[in-house]
């Protein structure tokens, strides 16, 4: 893929204390894709995202967002650029859909700039976009999942950010959900031609949705590209540890894994090796 | 993963504002009558009189010079520690947080016993300014609560661990104010014993003058730093995403809460509970706006410290009973209705 890039990672290495998360790890992010994140637990994909977005400082290496480091930026200068939606993210169960996607134009707010005309419609836009504005009256702590991850999608939309993140949007969903919630994101890409960033637990959801696949593992990026390049099952093997089998969805022509069983017996977890 | 969310009744700005203008109405009647009792019962209109300028000889003496200071004090330490409180229990996103839990009255009131026993002559005077004893006591609020950041360490985001080493960190201050008052050259302790409960009896002009001098540009301060109070409402993750930066936030509301702490203290003592009810009660009555529910925790507040102070002088005059001592009797069983609403809600 040799389109522009978004974000571009280059030897990134991160650390909690002595445990490297992230190891030298490259990455370019196509604009205007989508991209997304696979890997077995704790491998660092969730991280990178975070990283993408400087919730973690590195110990070396950059992220460059459309050639500028952010480590310079400002927080809210960020906060223009990228949307993030957190794994678990949590809001106050009284406050309303509406106080919830008004938050999203925190970043474009000034000092002693009040609410503007502008602001409004982002809000309105992002509400319409997600569904949420019969919703709008309630409270957090009164919706459903679906619901609630369609108010913090609205909330990062009212950002009006070219780039957004999303850290396992469909974790707590079920499978109808699911498909609403990558159907959305999908349509923001497609439609609105913003670039998309997932991590995704699920391998099939991820080659269905992914324009560039990224397999991490152990804190490096294994090997990344179209699910149909990569959607190979001695990468697989290799990756998640899993036997699997590959065919051909034959609605969406995208590959399908069916996992056999795992390719080792049950053994020590994957742990990140010190430098 | 929908919550059960108590049936809070809607606030709408209306509401919100009529909310506040009773409570204001309130505060102004209650002001009037803390002046107007006392071993002397001067009718209300007299009193309003005096502040307008009028009235006779011993009644203005009475009223500007014996009652009145008392209760400015009591409005602007029970005003200063609401604000507090109602910061803390923001920032932490968890309604049990409040000065006096989390060391920062404790660490105040330290401040305080240690610089008068450091800076007090044998015959009990201090040999430096009174002006200097805020400064004492936000020295003291702003280490405690520094220490116990820094034991939360990585977890400072949590405010269970942040309540857990605030009440470690109260309990020592404590223990230490008692040594100082023991060992120290304070000798009139059973004084210093009943300012640490919370008193404003034996206040004066200059000394309120002081307050407000410390007031006003830690009000400006903690009413700036309120504006980022909403994004901070999210989870860390989020409130970083939409563009604030976290843990200097944090910092910053911990210090102007600190601050606001050290003004109440410093003069007036131990009024703890106080940082704790009145912002709950303001989210009450408010909701989650944040500049009524800031005037109203600190109307609250005020009422709270004047109308103790009230009760202590009709009900145990001539003895001097703490206004302190009313509000934790009154607190501490509303602290212990908090937690256990609260472990029904996490059960």
């Amino acid at each position: 893929m040799d389109e522009p890039s978004r974000i571009d990672i280059a030897e990134l290495t991160l650390a909690y204390g002595s445990e490297v998360v992230l190891d030298a790890l490259n990455l370019p992010v196509p604009a205007g894709r989508i991209t997304v994140l696979a890997g077995p637990n704790g491998c660092g994909k969730s991280t990178l995202l975070r990283a993408m977005r400087r919730l973690h400082a590195p110990r070396s290496g950059y992220v460059m967002l459309d050639g500028r480091d952010i480590a310079g930026m400002g927080g809210k200068d960020l906060g223009r650029q990228i949307g993030l939606l957190a794994q678990s993210p949590s809001a106050p169960p009284d406050m309303t859909v509406e106080e919830l996607v008004r938050l999203g134009r925190y970043p474009h707010q000034a000092m002693l700039q009040p609410w503007s005309p502008g602001d409004a419609e982002a809000v309105e836009r992002a509400m319409a976009g997600t569904g949420v504005r019969e919703l709008r009256r309630r409270r957090i702590g009164s919706l459903s999942g679906g619901q609630l991850q369609r108010a913090w999608i609205a909330m990062v939309l009212a950002q009006e950010t070219g780039t957004i993140c999303l850290d396992e949007p469909v974790n707590h969903l079920d499978m109808a959900h699911q498909i609403d919630c990558l159907e959305l994101v999908t349509r923001l890409n497609r439609e609105e031609g913003r670039t998309i960033v997932l991590v995704l637990h699920d391998l099939n959801l991820a080659a269905r949705y992914a324009d560039q696949l990224v397999f991490v593992h152990r804190g490096r990026v294994v090997e990344r590209g179209t699910p149909a390049r990569l959607m190979r099952a001695d990468l697989i093997a290799q990756v998640f540890d899993v036997e699997a089998e590959i065919i051909t969805d034959p609605v969406h022509g995208r590959p399908l894994c069916i996992p056999l069983g795992r390719s080792r017996p049950a053994e020590t977890e994957a742990v990140p090796q010190p430098a | 993963m929908s919550v059960a969310v108590p049936a809070l009744p809607r606030h709408r700005p209306l509401t919100r504002w009529t909310a506040l203008g009773v409570v204001g109405a309130l505060f102004a009647l209650l002001t009037l009558a803390a002046i107007g009792f006392g071993s002397t019962w001067i009718p209300l209109e007299a009193v309003a009189n005096v502040l307008l300028g009028g009235g006779e000889r011993t009644e203005r003496l009475v009223v500007l010079n014996l009652r009145m200071p008392r209760v400015a004090a009591a409005a602007i330490a029970g005003g200063a520690i609401a604000f507090a409180g109602y910061l803390l229990q923001r920032i932490t996103r968890n309604e049990l947080a409040s000065p006096g839990v989390l060391g920062v009255v404790d660490g105040a009131a330290f401040g305080v016993v240690l610089f008068m026993a450091v800076f007090s002559n044998e015959a009990n005077a201090l040999t430096v300014p009174v002006a200097w004893q805020p400064l004492a006591a936000a020295i003291g609020a702003l280490v405690a609560i520094t220490v116990v950041f820094v034991l939360s360490g990585r977890q400072a985001s949590s405010a269970i661990r942040l309540l857990l080493f605030g009440i470690a960190v109260a309990a020592v201050c404590k223990a230490l104010t008692t040594i100082f008052m023991l060992v120290g050259p304070i000798y009139q302790a059973s004084q210093a014993a009943r300012w640490l409960a919370g008193a404003v009896n034996a206040i004066n002009w200059g000394e309120i003058q002081i307050m407000a001098l410390c007031l006003v540009p830690t009000l400006l301060f903690a009413g700036a730093l309120a504006r980022n109070l909403p994004p901070a409402d999210l989870d860390d993750v989020s409130a970083q995403g939409i563009g604030l930066n976290v843990p200097v936030y944090r910092i910053l509301v911990f210090t102007a809460a600190a601050l606001l702490t050290a003004i109440a203290v410093s003069f007036v003592g131990g009024v703890g509970f106080i940082g704790l009810i009145a912002p709950h009660l303001a989210r009450l009555l408010v909701g989650r706006a944040r500049l009524a529910g800031i005037l109203m925790a600190m109307l609250l507040g005020a009422m709270m410290l004047m109308g103790a102070d009230l009760i202590v002088r009709v009900a145990f005059t001539p003895l001097e009973v703490p206004a302190g001592t009313v509000t934790a009797i009154v607190g501490a069983p509303y602290f212990l209705f908090l937690l256990m609403r609260k472990d029904q809600a996490n059960g």
